[in-house]
């Protein structure tokens, strides 16, 4: 016979590989039929194990974008969780948020451009003719740091402890937190009940300004104070209960309860002339100052918060429906009503899609205020945040996520946030009848996680 | 009878989550570990269990006398008629020669005559060697209609098999008798009737892949999960570190055997010969599991 050319003795070699690795693969289905023989048994209920992994590593990049300018936050998180025998865990995380751009400082539009003092009081900045007044000198970095610690107590128990702090240049937060959880009736139950305490100082660039003060001209500190805290107490109780093998619900009640400094040092009010609606002139002073009134808001020093949260999950052949439901109502006369869905749809074994829907709305504060009427009496709170307005936001996007061929998992998740709200009719003087009152807002939030453990 | 003999005892004690059964059974640690209820139900099943155990330690170790394991191996070149269960297991054992393309053989267990794996330097020579290789090779025994002739001088084994078999005719003995979840673990090849009521899943400790590795924990409901494997047992000369792993066709150690491979699998029989067989495959141990998707653990 002819020397074998190469190229067949290659395919030759080739087969012979594959034929190996299916032979190897077939000793599973020989040594099954063998054993089924020797035990005399028939149907054997397939093995169910898995291993526990000791660290989980859990990491996000998320952009957020507001559009025209204004916030842009580019936050990095991680999450570390070392687990040890018996159910016992650690979780540490860090967050670093770098903020720019520029907000509604509070001011309402004029037909003529408008100057400000910085909150620094050092310099001062001017907006330009019927332009909604943003403080553009929003800029900070924020490190937050979170340690929790959580083990069995006892057959059924679980119990869960943690600390936080987070530091920005003109905030820092201290905060303890604990709950318990039981299960109950096979595990079909779960009772839970916590707590998380936190102790806030405010450190506002320049100092915080008495409340209902007026914006003063540059270098004019007489109305800054010093530093300011606040605390905030948030208890919350809540059951969840197995309730078939596809639908899981829950139902949470939580209450907090803020004491202390709750103004936004650097929000103000256009004090307005009871007829036109138009801002009080001003002459600010030979280094620069404000051109009209403004006073630095005022909100009561305590506000208690109840929350009534609804959430069903519903798990259908790898599909899971999640829907929840949140109430909360306040003291400042805040009432809001949250609708968040989610639909899970795997795309074969390792990818899935997410669609997400919410829909937030909330009537204004008590106090909510778009401008401070001159000729009437000054109220005891007033402020302009548009945030403690009456406003609808909806949030609309998709999350896409995939097993890498190490089995970890990543994902991507773009959303649309769109903010539009209202000022009540009866607030509205004179020219303001005119003008787009309320700071409406759109923005875009890219987040990319990837988690693996080992 | 079986449970006559001297040191043969049970303990039971409170466990964590319900109660611990302990006795000693083929040079093992066995324990079987009941889910809760009384203690009247852990200790029927308890003794349900080292009955069991001890009867097959009984009927097949190769130490003792009188069994059939004795019978086989003092034939001097006779037939043997065996029982069924005997019959089984050499079915099994047959197949295991087959699939393994010679390398497990229940026939092998006179190679440590010569091989003594202790730690020291003590290789036997080649002529030691070929000396016994002449009575090894399940290929030599007539095994049909129940009756076994072996060739004279020829000796079975059964130990490759029996803990796991053991194991599994325990848990499914236990199974049987109580709706309380167990698992029979015996010296580390282990098995549960199913999953336990009081948590998640029965939670088992590993040896980590890699010699300085961490142990790993896992998480069983359901199934099995047996080691084959003992890294304290070699030999070290020149260098090179013989495993106490013997490849039946060269009568020499296989080489770069694994020094311990841990298997999941539906049944602790499945999950022992598939470490068995890993083994077996010295440096392609790793992709020989990898193409069983099978979880598991080899460490070097």
């Amino acid at each position: 016979m002819a020397a074998v050319p190469s190229a067949a003795a290659d395919v030759g070699v080739t087969d012979m590989t594959a034929s190996a690795r299916k032979n190897e693969r077939s000793v599973t289905a020989t040594l099954a039929a063998a054993t089924c023989a020797l035990l005399g048994t028939t149907a054997v209920t397939p093995v169910d194990a898995r291993e526990e992994p000791k660290w989980d590593f859990n990491t996000s990049l998320l952009y957020y974008g507001e559009d025209e300018g204004r916030v842009m936050d580019a936050s990095f998180k991680s999450i570390i969780r070392r687990l040890f025998a018996d159910d016992r865990s650690l979780t540490l995380g860090l967050t670093v948020d770098a903020l720019t751009g520029a907000t509604p400082s509070g001011a309402i539009r004029q037909d003529g451009p408008q100057s400000f003092t910085r909150p620094s009081g050092s310099s001062a900045y001017t907006e330009r003719a019927g332009e909604l007044p943003l403080d553009d000198t929003f800029k900070d970095t924020r490190v937050a740091l979170t340690a929790g610690w959580q083990q069995p107590a006892g057959e059924m128990g679980l119990l869960s402890v943690g600390l936080s702090a987070s530091k920005e240049y003109d905030y820092l937060h201290t905060g303890v937190n604990a709950s318990y959880a039981h299960d109950f009736n096979n595990r079909n139950t779960t009772v839970s009940a916590g707590f998380a305490f936190a102790s806030d100082s405010i450190e506002p660039v320049g100092g915080a300004p008495a409340p209902f003060t007026s914006m003063l001209d540059v270098g004019d500190t007489s109305n800054r104070a010093g530093d300011q805290d606040k605390d905030v107490l948030d208890v919350v109780f809540g059951v969840s209960q197995v309730l078939s093998k596809n639908l899981l619900v829950q139902v949470n009640y939580s209450l907090s309860q803020s004491d202390g400094y709750l103004n936004n040092p650097y929000k103000v009010l256009s004090v307005v002339d009871g007829i036109t609606g138009d801002t009080l002139p001003r002459t600010p002073g030979i280094n620069g100052g404000p051109s009209g009134e403004f006073l630095f808001e005022s909100r009561p020093d305590e506000r208690t918060q109840h929350s009534l949260y609804t959430q069903a999950k519903y798990f259908m052949n790898g599909k899971v429906l999640d829907a929840s439901y949140r109430y909360m109502t306040d003291d400042w006369e805040i009432d809001s009503h949250t609708l968040d869905v989610r639909y899970r749809w795997p795309l074969g074994e390792t990818r899935y899609i997410e669609p997400h829907l919410r829909y937030y709305t909330q009537t204004e504060a008590e106090f909510y205020r778009l401008s401070i009427d001159d000729s009437a009496p000054l109220p005891q709170f007033a402020s302009a945040d548009y945030r403690l307005g009456n406003f609808d936001a909806i949030t609309a996007g998709v999350k896409y996520g995939w097993k890498t061929r190490n089995d970890n998992d990543m994902s991507i998740r773009v959303e649309w946030y769109t903010q539009s709200g209202t000022v009540p009719t009866q607030q509205l003087i004179g020219n303001q009848v005119l003008r787009d009152n309320y700071p409406d807002l759109n923005a875009l939030i890219v987040q990319f996680s990837y988690r693996f453990s080992r | 009878m079986a449970t006559a003999r001297p040191g043969r005892q049970v303990r039971l004690v409170a466990a964590e989550q319900g109660w611990a059964g302990r006795f000693q059974a083929m040079g093992s640690p066995c324990e079987v570990l009941v889910d809760g209820g009384s203690k009247a139900n852990a200790a029927a099943l308890t003794a349900l269990v080292s009955a069991e155990a001890w009867r097959i330690e009984d009927k097949f170790s190769r130490y003792l006398d009188g069994n059939i394991i004795h019978s086989i191996n003092t034939a001097a070149g006779k037939p043997v008629e065996v029982d069924t269960e005997t019959g089984n297991l050499l079915d099994f054992a047959a197949t295991l020669f087959e699939i393994s393309d010679g390398r497990f053989d229940i026939s092998s267990g006179v190679l440590r005559a010569v091989w003594t794996f202790d730690g020291s330097d003590r290789i036997p020579s080649q002529e030691a060697i070929d000396a016994v290789l002449d009575r090894v090779g399940w290929q030599r025994a007539a095994w049909s209609g129940g009756c076994l002739t072996l060739e004279p001088g020829m000796e079975i084994d059964l130990g490759g098999i029996g803990k796991e078999y053991a194991v599994d005719r325990c848990t499914s003995l236990a199974g049987d008798a109580s709706a309380i979840p167990a698992m029979i673990n015996f010296g580390g090849d282990l098995a549960v009737t199913g999953p336990p009521r009081s948590r998640s899943a029965w939670k088992v400790g590993i040896e980590g892949p890699a010699a300085d590795s961490a142990d790993r924990l896992v998480k069983l409901r359901q199934g099995a999960l047996a080691t084959s494997g003992d890294a304290r047992r070699f030999l070290l000369r020149d260098g090179v570190r013989y495993s106490h792993i013997l490849d039946p066709t060269t009568g020499w150690p296989i080489p770069d055997a694994p020094s311990s491979v841990t298997v999941a699998a539906d049944t602790c029989t499945q999950a022992g010969m598939m470490s068995t067989l890993a083994m077996l495959k010295g440096p392609d141990a790793e992709s020989f599991l990898a193409a069983q998707e099978l979880l598991s653990w080899c460490r070097r």
